[in-house]
């Protein structure tokens, strides 16, 4: 008996392959999204409401402290929309990972084991989370508004600049959380290490000038808080004097995420699949 | 490629940390060497045709699972060899994955707040099958059940048996040489079972698909399978066709007896060590029997006393108590009481 499936030509599937899987699957995601429309509302509610009690206990801390470290109000609130706009892609994209711990204890991530392409990809494409988009708006409205009174030109060089550094800062929060998931595969108590990560995502809107010692190094190079939002926010605030961290935050970035995914799949096939 | 699945002499062993109790237990485990291996599969050869559709039996925890998951590519065999469509599934997992179909427990692989048709769409892109196929395949599934209520309907609001019927769908979409079904009658009402059971066998005979089946439910078997394999302990205790499991055990026979009140008793007598009559004799002194009847074994008792015989034998090399001599060929003979 003469097999179609053997004989099929063998096509590629590379970066357009998946793009367009990921392009239908959010379509048919948000579609559905859209008819539960309670659920849509509440949802949006309260991302508007963490995002503006985030933003008056950023007002209340300025009232007492009018500079951080020789940071003034306007430095700190370009920084405080930048790790906004920075934390956008962790949350639309990348969500699933706070899904993991269960599906893998349940047994239920075999499943993403019987497809054709990419673990990774095929977990994380389930999940689009539509709050993180309020999150941009808000985080874009910040920058914009501390953009125009610190008094930053214009140009061309400097958006490219803004958008490369901004990707740059969503790699780092990406691989924490990558990282801080895949934990999952080893212990059992891995929620804690994911939460303590998340929070830890609020040291981003400050500078990292303001910690010393051990826990500079800690946020710099262990778990790279600093390159949230401080680093690279650098390449736009101070464009005459720029550190050599902030050039090397976009190849660090990748190495950073190139890291978290290769331990994300190293977890995948290190576990047993035990729970039948 | 005449064989859909070779396995020779497959082994699987996991490793178990040894827990123990209390706080200052499990503090000790956290710098634990001390594990214990666990084989869940031992030495099992197994030789698939193409367009076979096969039962694999066993009770819980014989194994059944981890072979599949070796078949499909997501274990590693410790030993042996597995061929799936002449591919190492482990070794070349995404390949292998692209000729065979999954139905895995009662856990959807479908997107879960999509209608089944936009999830027929995505899994054609996935698996890059051609318009042509994929039409074809949905005036296949037409002409073999009534889809048409269930293709617009979002899969979280499905029945469990519209869902499970779905997953088969989805399994066979991409016409894979092999399709693996773990138990997918598991809660399922008659009618359902018997719809499943149908379009099962209406997709293997159209598409000369291989079908690896594993279920508790010997009804499944009886309408589906002309070959079964039994595991127990990880090992391979029976490999044969259905005919032949009831002639294995052929001295055996169902008995049931209507008594006054008009309740039926059951009883499986071996005509070897007693006679039917006998005991209808015996009951008769007893009480009035209203009504006899004799019966074949069915596939469910039989696969119940091979379970049994597996489990005695074990017993009986374990030294724990003498079963009584156990039938013929079984694995008694081949246990080795170290394993336990």
């Amino acid at each position: 008996m003469s097999d179609t499936t053997m004989t099929r030509p063998k096509a590629k599937r590379g970066f357009g392959f998946y793009a367009r899987i990921y392009r239908k699957i959010l379509v048919q995601d948000l579609k559905s999204k859209m008819s539960y429309r309670a659920d849509f509302v509440i949802s949006t509610f309260g991302m508007i409401m963490t995002n503006l009690s985030g933003f008056v206990t950023f007002l209340i801390l300025f009232k007492n402290f009018p500079t951080i470290n020789g940071w003034d109000y306007y430095h700190m609130l370009f920084l405080y929309g930048f790790s906004l706009v920075a934390l956008t892609p962790v949350q639309c994209f990348f969500d699933n990972n706070w899904n993991l711990r269960f599906q893998v204890q349940s047994g239920d991530f075999i499943k993403y084991c019987f497809r054709p392409i990419n673990v990774f990809f095929y977990f994380m494409s389930e999940v689009f989370d539509v709050k993180g988009l309020g999150q941009l708006a808000f985080g874009i409205g910040t920058l914009v508004y501390a953009w125009v009174h610190i008094g930053i030109p214009v140009t061309p060089l400097v958006i490219a600049k803004l958008v490369l550094f901004l990707l740059t800062a969503s790699l780092f929060m990406i691989a924490i959380m990558n990282a801080a998931a895949a934990t999952c595969f080893w212990i059992v108590g891995s929620g804690y290490v994911m939460v303590i990560m998340f929070r830890f995502k609020d040291f981003a809107k400050y500078p990292s000038s303001i910690f010393h010692g051990i826990f500079r190094i800690l946020f710099t190079f262990v778990i790279p808080i600093a390159f949230v939002a401080y680093y690279p926010s650098l390449a736009i605030l101070e464009s005459n004097n720029v550190p050599v961290l902030t050039w090397c935050a976009p190849a660090l970035g990748v190495l950073f995420f190139y890291l978290s995914y290769k331990f994300w799949m190293l977890g995948v096939s290190r576990y047993d699949f035990t729970g039948s | 490629m005449e064989n859909a699945i070779v396995m020779k002499n497959v082994c699987k062993d996991f490793k178990i940390l040894n827990r123990h109790e209390g706080l200052k237990g499990s503090i000790r485990d956290l710098f634990s060497r001390d594990y214990k291996t666990i084989s869940a599969v031992k030495d099992v050869s197994l030789e698939i045709a193409r367009g076979e559709i096969i039962g694999y039996l066993g009770p819980n925890g014989a194994g059944k699972s981890t072979t599949i998951k070796m078949m499909t590519g997501v274990l590693e065999p410790t030993s042996g060899d597995i061929m799936v469509n002449g591919l190492v599934p482990y070794k070349e997992r995404t390949k292998n994955s692209e000729h065979i179909g999954v139905v895995f427990g009662q856990r959807s692989q479908l997107w879960w707040s999509l209608p089944l048709i936009e999830s027929f769409r995505l899994l054609r892109d996935i698996y890059m099958v051609p318009k042509k196929d994929y039409e074809e395949m949905l005036e296949l599934y037409r002409s073999l059940v009534d889809i048409e209520p269930i293709l617009h309907k979002p899969v979280r609001q499905m029945s469990l048996g519209q869902r499970t019927l779905s997953d088969i769908l989805a399994a066979f979409l991409h016409n894979p040489a092999i399709v693996f079904l773990d138990e997918p009658t598991i809660g399922l009402d008659v009618a359902m079972k018997a719809k499943i059971r149908s379009l099962i066998q209406g997709l293997n005979a159209e598409k000369n698909t291989t079908v690896i089946l594993t279920t508790h439910d010997m009804g499944d078997v009886d309408a589906l399978c002309k070959r079964i394999v039994i595991i127990d302990e990880g090992k391979k205790i029976y490999d044969n066709d259905i005919e032949h499991l009831k002639s294995y055990f052929g001295s055996y026979r169902t008995l049931r007896i209507r008594h006054a009140d008009d309740t039926w008793e059951e009883r499986v007598i071996d005509e070897s060590k007693e006679d039917v009559m006998e005991v209808i004799l015996k009951k008769q002194k007893e009480q009035k029997i209203k009504d006899i009847q004799l019966q074949e074994i069915s596939t469910e008792e039989v696969i119940k006393k091979i379970y049994e015989n597996s489990a005695a034998s074990k017993e009986a090399a374990a030294g724990l108590h003498v079963a009584p001599a156990a039938d013929g060929e079984t694995a008694s003979e081949k246990k080795e009481g170290a394993t336990v």
